[in-house]
């Protein structure tokens, strides 16, 4: 299991087109994606569990990978969220 | 006579296609054969998932991509590995397919509708959209299907869903009412897209209308007739064909340079109050920006907007412009606009107290943030830096002082930026038109700002009709102000354009090419119609109507000189 901390950058947070970027990207890797944030703890696979995860932009969220593509699927996911997420 | 919100321009005169939603009630059954069961569910979400692909391409072609992409947003919501396990895990344990789906759209729904965020709430209409698909698909029933309306319909419906907007044929369906919806809503913002007269939250207009009914839908004045008298008609059909006449003859404008009728270049740019505003002013052929709001960054949030946010939406509108210019008015609180995080004094008198320029100026470390956005995204296009509420030299002076330190911290970081970036004076005070001499060898540009200069010139609030007679731009003090802040501007040789409501007025524009106005920025819809009438008037026609108008003694003089020789 490996994990990283970021804070989403993207203005609107993650709402419905970044969250299924998000969602859609991690969708191909065979590894557990899990998004700490908000007290909560939110499938990374599913976008409708992102958006209901309410992250907005500013907030920090540990992401967690965990099974055999776990740290391809880590840097994938914490490069996406440093980008913008398509903002 | 039926009165709504005038959500898109235009009228509409048709006949009334009322959609009532499907009746999708059902006996939750229990079953014993879950299998059965979950096939039935994958054939339902299969149907669904054909259809709404369908849809989005049919929006990609007739509104645009990015409202397409709503549709494939639903796609991607359906097939939500969270929600497909939701469903499944209930069916297997016995309960029926619409049930399964009835609850767990529920539970999304009610976590959506619960959220702060507007965006996130708007979410909870897509999953209604998906549970009425799913459960259509399940009970055999069909939804209201718009796509195959006949020519000349008016949909009047309760509730646009985005999937029906989606279904919506512009070329069949001539207006829009419906039950609930504000001008914000996703169906206005449709509306307006497809241009389809449309009248949101008209009460029990699906009962009021009955299919085969004869509808007028006004968009702007948001009013519907169902059933109207013949007069009524003929009077609808007469203004329709005449704004069908203007619009078409002002496409010959699109494309077209803007200049007076003798040749004169003039720039014509729009007014937007958020980036994807942007959007609009290229369709409407602006020729760049010339008033940016930047409260919606603050109005929208729930705390100070960061640097970076507030980069990110003006490098958004500087890149759509590409290198047009892109006039941007720094943070204008106070007054009407109330920030509640700001945490802004009550005010005996707020539109003469703490508000503008005098809180940005009194609060440096948080105007920086702004003015280092905006630094940093002039390195991305022609961002000019406009100052609200002006008056007197000190604040541009101290204004420009904060900028020249955020450039200083700039290079020290080795971020970009414009280093000749221009900062200019949003003109609209009696104040700053008094001194406009001295204003204009310290600014870059101004832009006249009528709305305030109107009411601080006349102690006139707009919103008063008790005393709407004084609060007009045809009034001598506002003319006499006006003329002399552009003369004394050209004479500084500053570009001196006009953000205002008055720059897109046909009765004005004559003595805004007199006085020499070099930029007009009007509302999107308005550039091609200015365009127009800018090309109508030489200097010398403008001038000897001018010379009239500056005789005459009341404003009521004023309007009816402009009003007998407006072309």
């Amino acid at each position: 299991m490996v994990q990283e901390t970021v804070t989403i950058i993207n203005p609107t947070g993650l709402h419905m087109r970044p969250a299924g970027l998000f969602a859609s990207t991690m969708g191909k890797f065979k590894c557990n994606v899990t998004i700490k944030g908000n007290d909560k703890e939110i499938n990374g696979k599913s976008p409708m569990a992102i958006m209901a995860g309410g992250l907005s932009c500013g907030t920090e969220i540990t992401i967690v990978c965990d099974g055999e593509d776990e740290d391809e699927a880590l840097k994938t996911a914490v490069d996406l969220v440093k980008s913008g997420l398509g903002e | 006579m039926f009165q709504g919100v005038n959500a898109s321009d235009g009228i509409g005169i048709g006949v009334a296609q009322v959609a009532v939603e499907p009746d999708l009630s059902y006996t939750p059954h229990p079953h014993g054969d879950p299998d059965a069961e979950a096939e039935r569910y994958n054939q339902a979400l299969n149907k669904f998932v054909e259809h709404t692909r369908a849809q989005a391409k049919r929006m990609a072609e007739s509104v645009g991509e990015e409202e397409a992409q709503i549709m494939v947003g639903h796609i991607n919501m359906a097939q939500d590995p969270f929600m497909i396990d939701e469903i499944q895990n209930r069916i297997s344990q016995g309960m029926a397919a619409e049930q399964a789906v009835d609850e767990v759209c529920d539970m999304f729904h009610g976590m959506f509708a619960g959220m702060d965020d507007p965006l996130m709430r708007e979410r909870a209409a897509d999953v209604q959209d998906i549970r009425t698909g799913l459960m259509a698909n399940l009970l055999g029933k069909e939804v209201i299907d718009l796509s195959v309306l006949p020519p000349n319909s008016i949909v009047v419906v309760a509730e646009l869903t985005p999937s029906m907007t989606a279904d919506i044929d512009k070329d069949n369906v001539v207006g829009i009412v419906t039950e609930t919806g504000g001008r914000t809503s996703h169906s206005a913002i449709i509306a307006r897209a497809l241009e389809i007269p449309a009248v949101l939250s008209v009460p029990n207009c699906t009962t009021i209308a009955r299919t085969g009914d004869t509808c007028v839908v006004d968009g702007t004045a948001g009013t519907v007739y169902v059933n109207p008298t013949e007069d009524e008609l003929d009077d609808f059909k007469k203004k329709a064909a005449v704004l069908a006449e203007e619009k078409k003859a002002l496409e010959a404008y699109r494309g077209k340079k803007t200049v007076t009728g003798d040749g004169k270049e003039l720039l014509l740019v729009a007014n937007i109050g958020n980036p994807d505003d942007a959007n609009g002013a290229l369709e409407h052929d602006a020729e760049g920006v010339g008033l940016f709001r930047s409260e919606f960054l603050f109005m929208d949030a729930k705390e100070l907007p960061s640097e970076e946010d507030q980069f990110n939406a003006y490098q958004k509108v500087a890149l759509r412009m590409k290198d047009m210019p892109v006039i941007i008015r720094t943070l204008d609180v106070g007054g009407d606009k109330e920030i509640p995080y700001m945490n802004l004094k009550k005010e005996e008198n707020p539109f003469m107290g703490y508000r503008a320029v005098r809180y940005c100026l009194d609060n440096p470390d948080q105007y920086k943030v702004q003015l280092r956005a905006l630094l940093r995204a002039s390195a991305f296009g022609d961002i000019k830096i406009m100052v609200p509420l002006v008056t007197s030299i000190e604040e541009i002076r101290a204004v420009k002082e904060l900028v020249e330190e955020c450039k200083k911290e700039l290079s020290e970081e080795g971020i970009k930026f414009n280093p000749d970036i221009e900062v200019g004076t949003m003109v609209e005070t009696p104040a700053a038109s008094l001194i406009a001499d001295d204003l204009a060898a310290e600014c870059d540009f101004f832009s006249i700002g009528t709305n305030d200069l109107i009411g601080y010139t006349m102690c006139a609030d707009r919103g008063n009709d008790a005393i709407a007679y004084l609060y007009q731009v045809y009034q001598p003090a506002v003319l006499r102000s006006i003329k002399r802040v552009i003369e004394e501007g050209n004479k500084a040789g500053i570009m001196v354009g006009m953000c205002g409501e008055a720059a897109a007025d046909p009765l004005f524009i004559p003595l805004l090419v007199s006085f020499g106005l070099g930029e007009f920025s009007v509302s999107a819809p308005s550039i091609l119609r200015t365009r127009k009438i800018l090309s109508q008037w030489t200097k010398a026609e403008a001038d000897a109507l001018a010379e009239r108008a500056l005789k005459c003694k009341t404003a009521e003089e004023v309007k009816d000189l402009l009003e007998a020789n407006a072309k």
